[in-house]
């Protein structure tokens, strides 16, 4: 297993290169100079030269890459051209509060999609089945901004007595119970589409499994419906489940961009967001960079935990 | 013998097409649900201008914040502009978006799918690994990192969405190539001494038609979907010019006063294009494509 993990982080390798090219070229074909916003008001002439040295961009662009890039792999992504704040810092600061968030959709949407999508398959076609698959197809179709919009509109403003704030973020450590009032909506917002592709997940895995042989003689031999779906029938049908759900990991960063926007929410999506009108660049490069690295190991590791949770995957096969 | 057969042929066969559409269509009927509202979305888009009651962009004071009426069937925003009609001129944008950018993934996708899986060895290495990089990056990630770059307009949120949705066609692409590149008839069409890029495009290509057909429907809807997000973080169509995502966000300050018609007209908008473009993208993959059907 170990050979495997060494193989799939070598055959990353070149990806990862490719990755850092295209974020480093997606900062540098801006046709805004980042000297001038760096620069801010002042417009000196030997002051913007001095700026333009002092980042490095009177440099060819090769050499702007391997300096990006080595500093990049030391940790040093840059500083903010708004506050000059170190970027990494910045994204380490904000962290928390995006890990927080994307923890609870996770939780909300993994464990209604385990419920609703065992009740659906093992009653299928009831009310709960045809009530889970239109969630489904509802849930990939609803933009999250409109109902992130509607769930404030609702919950904060319509129903008396102001269930939910609008927004904004209270640290945990400060106060629990305003951290966890204020997390719900946007949890819930973030939550919805991934819960609509979980449950159409574990639906149709169960549903599979439910045909397959050794469900059957399960079922002959005598064993309550119960532990046939607890014991056997659940274990094969979460392995798909199982990879999804990784992947939503890898990809919290991109699914709070717009949640935290429209509640507040001071984590990394909504640094990036503010970076962009003041052209930010080492923010936007920083963030998109870090967003890409964690998915790509998500996926490794999603390919890892596949091949432990299903023994007839061996990581030979695999790595060949 | 031929020659006396073909018109015969021509017109049994024209009528067997149509028959087999007919039987598809009946035995689908969210094909026809999907389609309907798709066919709906593309007339509002085209005709616009001629079905809008007010100019979407005129402001007019006097009658802003008006909630639904007989007048204003959506309201009106706070520069009295009726929502209804920018919901119809936001079409324009959406679908124009949506199904530029798929064109844009769809042919250069496509294409380096072709190539990468015909020709194979180094050329296939290379392309493959660049597409690994590309999806490396969470889609809309990649959307917002490519449009901030680029400047917020709207043809650069075409861009970006094609961008985006490249790897999807050239992956299916090369493994429907892959699939049939050994195959007897293009072994034989290789012996008779068929052109490389005849292959590809007589032979290869109309094997791989049917899941591009299914993938383009269901990447429109995400194209809508994305640009519309693009356009509620401020990288979309500039205001004045109606968008649905940059009409929801602007709606958004009006919340506290219960102003819910600013961004129920958009939002709803938003989702019955996507879920047409998304029932149809199911239900012409279950009818196209055996193959990738789901097992639910």
């Amino acid at each position: 297993m170990i050979r495997y993990i060494i193989r799939r982080l070598l055959l990353m390798i070149p990806v990862a290169f490719l990755v850092t090219i295209g974020v480093f070229t997606l900062a540098r074909i801006s046709p805004v100079d980042p000297v001038l916003v760096f620069a801010g008001e002042d417009r000196d002439p030997v002051q913007l030269e001095a700026i333009r040295h002092q980042l490095g961009l009177d440099q060819s662009l090769p050499i702007q890459y391997v300096a990006w890039l080595t500093h990049a792999l030391q940790g040093d992504l840059g500083r903010s051209f708004q506050n000059h704040q170190r970027v990494t810092e910045a994204i380490v600061e904000r962290l928390p509060a995006t890990l927080e968030l994307g923890a609870a959709a996770l939780l909300i949407s993994v464990s209604f999609a385990l419920v609703i999508g065992i009740v659906s398959a093992v009653k299928r076609n009831s009310l709960v089945d045809l009530l889970s698959t239109s969630v489904t197809l509802m849930g990939v179709s609803f933009p999250s901004f409109f109902l992130g919009v509607l769930l404030i509109l609702l919950f904060a403003y319509v129903i008396p007595g102001k269930i939910f704030p609008p927004g904004g973020f209270v640290p945990i450590t400060t106060d629990v119970s305003d951290n966890l009032r204020r997390l719900v909506l946007p949890a819930v917002t973030l939550a919805t589409g991934s819960l609509a592709l979980n449950l159409r997940q574990v639906r149709s895995s169960l549903l599979e499994v439910f045909g397959l042989e050794y469900v059957r003689t399960a079922r002959a031999k005598g064993l309550r419906e119960r532990a046939v779906i607890v014991r056997h029938a659940l274990k094969n049908a979460l392995i798909p489940v199982v990879t999804l759900v990784g992947i939503q990991v890898g990809a919290i960063i991109e699914g709070a961009v717009i949640t935290e926007t429209i509640f507040s929410w001071p984590g990394v999506g909504r640094l990036v967001v503010q970076a962009i009108p003041s052209h930010d660049y080492p923010v936007v490069q920083g963030v998109v960079l870090v967003s890409a690295l964690s998915f790509m190991l998500s996926t490794l590791l999603v390919d890892v935990l596949y091949a432990r949770v299903d023994p007839r995957i061996s990581f030979e096969s695999a790595a060949a | 013998m031929a020659g006396t057969t073909v018109p015969l042929t021509l017109g049994r066969a024209r009528n067997e097409r149509v028959a087999s559409t007919i039987y598809l269509l009946r035995r689908n009927p969210r094909m026809i649900v999907g389609g309907l509202i798709v066919l709906a979305w593309l007339f509002v888009a085209a005709f616009a201008p001629i079905i809008a009651p007010f100019d979407p962009i005129k402001v007019n004071v006097i009658d802003s914040l008006q909630s639904p009426n007989a007048t204003h069937w959506l309201g009106t925003d706070d520069l009295g502009r009726d929502v209804f009609s920018r919901v119809l001129w936001g079409s324009r944008i959406s679908l124009s978006v949506g199904l530029i950018s798929v064109s844009i993934g769809l042919l250069v996708g496509t294409s380096l799918g072709l190539a990468a899986g015909y020709l194979g060895g180094k050329f296939d290495l290379i392309i493959m690994r660049g597409i690994d990089a590309l999806l490396a990056f969470p889609a809309l990630i990649l959307a917002i990192a490519i449009t901030s770059a680029l400047g917020p307009q709207i043809q650069n949120a075409m861009i970006a969405i094609g961008i985006v949705a490249i790897p999807a066609y050239a992956r299916l692409t090369r493994g429907q190539v892959l699939a049939v590149r050994a195959r007897e008839f293009i072994v034989a069409a290789r012996t008779i001494g068929c052109s490389p890029l005849r292959i590809v495009m007589r032979h290869i290509f109309p094997n791989v038609m049917n899941a591009l057909i299914v993938q383009a429907t269901l990447s429109t809807a995400f194209a809508i979907l994305a640009e519309a997000a693009l356009s509620f973080l401020g990288l979309g169509p500039q205001p004045p010019f109606p968008s649905w995502g940059q009409d929801i966000n602007y709606s958004q300050r009006y919340l506290p006063n219960l102003k819910w018609w600013m961004s129920v007209g958009p939002g709803l908008a938003i989702f019955s294009a996507v879920f047409a473009f998304n029932f149809l993208g199911d239900a012409l993959r279950d009818a196209l494509d055996p193959r990738l059907r789901r097992s639910a």
